[in-house]
């Protein structure tokens, strides 16, 4: 997903640097026509058409969907300063997993990290709450938890690992 | 291009009332961007290992680097916001000064919170953390900095106060001001200038933010103080970030003002308010109030509701940016025969640079994207964007203005040389921020894996040309101005 993101990011980023970058050569060339207002007209149906479509795709499936209860294997994971409780240390590979997360202090992130340190899913641990995401780990391994909200003093060392297996059908 | 062709500036700067404390404001405004640069630097070089600084430090100057920045921008926009509205109501200088010295007062509680104190909660003080710090700082550098955040507070909110009350009694009411009259196709033989409409979009919504935020602030140095109470902390993080998204975006719309009165000069039509703009301005209104749960796209125990709009403002409110205000600039741009100067170009930049950096950002208020970039360094990359090359560059572009003279003249070598600098060191600078994004490397993490480095280096070396450049202009400004008062 991350490099798709990057990738569309700079392209749109370089496009409209370079729009400006031909206005400003353009200020020594001849005065636009009477047909800017028709253009701009046509830029903001068109990124709202754009957006439309956009939207409708992205969240026709609703990002944080859960898993129903009872095809899940539920693991409990608890944050504090500054460590990470973790309540299952191997996970079945294939399986959609709902991890319930709280924090015993301040708000945390708990983020979901493979082994080349590449972040596959977030949430926030939240103070008086309790938190779930769904996941489904298709390679077995082995994953860390960073913690993804600034916390204090060691909120860089707030790491813990666990071990997703593979299971035989 | 002769200069003898350009359009000479209308009522040069010294006859602007209230000129003085505004040109002072920017001295400071100037050398704090200098100095928090400078700690930018020092977190950048300490992530890639080139120095070693302690976490809880660093933590420290992240807080510094995040409040004083934020509170920069917003000191230099609000300054520039008062020299223009000058020119259309009559501002009250007491009001200037007062709420400058309650600035300037936070300032203090908050670097002595910080540097004598220990306190390292960073800028957006998440409930509990402040109360709760693991033993790196003591309740009393909490409520200190805290009651900096309150005093500054209060300063903003008797300047809007007085701009609001100001531009009402010239107007006749702020929905005129709003270009009201001009969205309904009603007569209006003295339509509010581009310079009022933001003025009164930016009085209403930036109250609302300060005054969530000073409730907020109460509420938690009250549970400082007050053993057992207890405030509901998916709330406090809703109003914490409202304010924060709020106050950080008036910062840029305030400043705008300086492109919309600045760069006729230079181009020979004058911005003039018709009813796209009005419209426009008054999506922004609603935008900038609604977008801010995109900060909360992980927290799930949220009503769906809230994050879905969300994710849609964070688009649509690039519409008015990219299709209203940079379309324009470049409009005026084509054909103008402007001559380049510092203060047009870094003008012209910050426009380029604000809707540019409103792409990555708005990207991530997709939910999906949201699950693996939120808090990784991709925020920083986007919002260093429209900062830097948005809010900074209109900044320095009005202060280049403010002590170039009469004559409009190209740009020097050394001008030149600060404006490359300035502009390739931030471009790189943040596009190795959303490389790093991408690499999932989080933010706010003081100390960094082997993996990461080269990316914290590559980034540092960008940092130093930016630094270098920013000297520049300041110096230079400073320079020019003690010669022209002389
Ligand atoms: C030479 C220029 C700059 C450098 C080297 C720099 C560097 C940094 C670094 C290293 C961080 C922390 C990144 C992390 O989360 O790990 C940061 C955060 C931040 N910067 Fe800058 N920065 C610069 C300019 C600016 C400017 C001009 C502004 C605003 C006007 C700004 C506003 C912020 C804010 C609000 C944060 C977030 C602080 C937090 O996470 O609590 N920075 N910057
Ligand atoms: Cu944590
Ligand atoms: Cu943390």
């Amino acid at each position: 997903m991350q490099p798709v993101v990057l990738l569309i990011s700079l392209i749109l980023m370089a496009a409209l640097s370079a729009v400006c970058v031909l206005a400003v050569r353009a200020s020594r060339g001849p005065a636009p026509g009477p047909g800017a207002n028709a253009k701009r007209t046509g830029l903001i149906w068109a990124m709202t058409i754009l957006g439309v479509i956009v939207s409708v795709a992205s969240l026709r499936e609703w990002p944080h969907a859960l898993a129903a209860t009872g095809d899940a294997l539920e693991v409990n994971v608890s944050g504090g300063q500054w460590w990470w409780d973790i309540d299952t240390t191997e996970i079945p590979a294939g399986k959609p997993v709902t991890f319930n997360v709280t924090t015993e202090d301040v708000t945390h992130g708990m983020g979901i990290y493979d082994d080349d340190l590449t972040l596959l899913t977030q949430i926030q641990a939240i103070p008086g709450y309790t938190t779930q995401i769904t996941y489904t780990f298709e390679e077995p391994g082995s994953y860390q938890i960073l913690c993804m909200e600034f916390c204090g003093l060691a909120h860089h060392d707030m790491v813990n690992e666990f071990e997703v297996v593979a299971v035989e059908e | 291009m002769s200069t003898a062709s350009e359009p000479v500036a209308s009522g040069c700067a010294a006859a602007e009332p209230q000129a003085g404390a505004v040109k002072l404001t920017m001295i400071l405004a100037g050398a704090v961007f200098v100095l928090m640069m400078v700690f930018g630097l020092i977190m950048r070089a300490a992530q890639g290992q080139w120095i070693e600084l302690d976490p809880a430090l660093f933590y420290q100057i992240l807080t510094a680097h995040g409040a004083g920045m934020v509170g920069t921008a917003a000191l230099s926009g609000a300054a520039i916001l008062w020299y223009f509205s000058g020119r259309h109501v009559v501002l009250t200088a007491g009001i200037f000064w007062a709420f400058l010295g309650l600035f300037l007062l936070g300032v203090v509680l908050i670097l002595g919170a910080i540097f004598i104190g220990g306190f390292g909660g960073a800028w957006t003080f998440l409930f509990p953390l402040p109360a709760l710090s693991g033993g790196a700082w003591e309740a009393g550098a909490a409520a200190a900095f805290m009651l900096g955040y309150v005093s500054i507070g209060v300063g903003f909110l008797l300047y809007y106060l007085e701009l609001g009350r100001q531009t009402h009694e010239r107007y006749g009411s702020l929905a005129r001001a709003l270009g009201w009259n001009l969205i309904l196709g009603r007569e209006d033989n003295n339509p509010p200038p581009p310079t009022i409409v933001a003025a009164a979009a930016v009085t209403i919504f930036n109250s609302i933010g300060i005054i969530l935020g000073a409730a907020v602030l109460v509420a938690s140095l009250v549970h400082l103080l007050v053993p057992g109470f207890e405030v509901d902390a998916l709330l406090a993080k809703n109003l914490i970030y409202f304010f924060g998204h709020v106050f950080i975006n008036a910062s840029i719309y305030m400043a705008v003002t300086a492109v919309y009165e600045i760069l006729p000069e230079y181009t020979g039509r004058p911005w003039k308010s018709n009813r796209l703009f009005a419209i426009a301005w008054n999506a922004v209104l609603v935008f900038v109030m609604a977008v801010y749960w995109h900060h909360l796209l992980q927290d799930v125990v949220m009503p769906p509701w809230m994050l879905v709009v969300g994710q849609l403002v964070s688009y649509f409110s690039g519409i008015p940016l990219i299709a209203v205000t940079a379309f324009s600039t470049f409009l005026y741009v084509r054909g103008s025969k402007m001559t380049w100067d510092l203060a047009s170009s870094l003008l012209v930049l910050s426009v380029a640079g604000w809707s540019v950096g409103s792409i990555p950002a708005s990207i991530d208020g997709m939910i999906s994207v949201n699950k693996v970039m939120h808090n990784t360094m991709w925020v920083p990359g986007h919002f260093h964007t429209y900062l830097l090359l948005g809010e900074v560059a209109m900044a320095f572009g009005f202060m280049a203005w403010l002590v170039r003279g009469k004559t409009i003249s190209e740009m020097g070598g050394l001008d030149r040389a600060a404006f490359a600098a300035y502009l390739a060191g931030a471009a790189g600078f943040v596009t190795v921020f959303l490389f790093s994004g991408a690499a999932s490397i989080p933010r706010r993490w003081a100390v960094h894996y082997e993996e990461w480095l080269t990316h914290d280096r590559i980034g540092t070396a960008f940092s130093v040309l930016v630094v270098l450049g920013t000297l520049v202009f300041v110096l230079r400004f400073v320079a020019r101005l003690g010669r022209s008062e002389s």
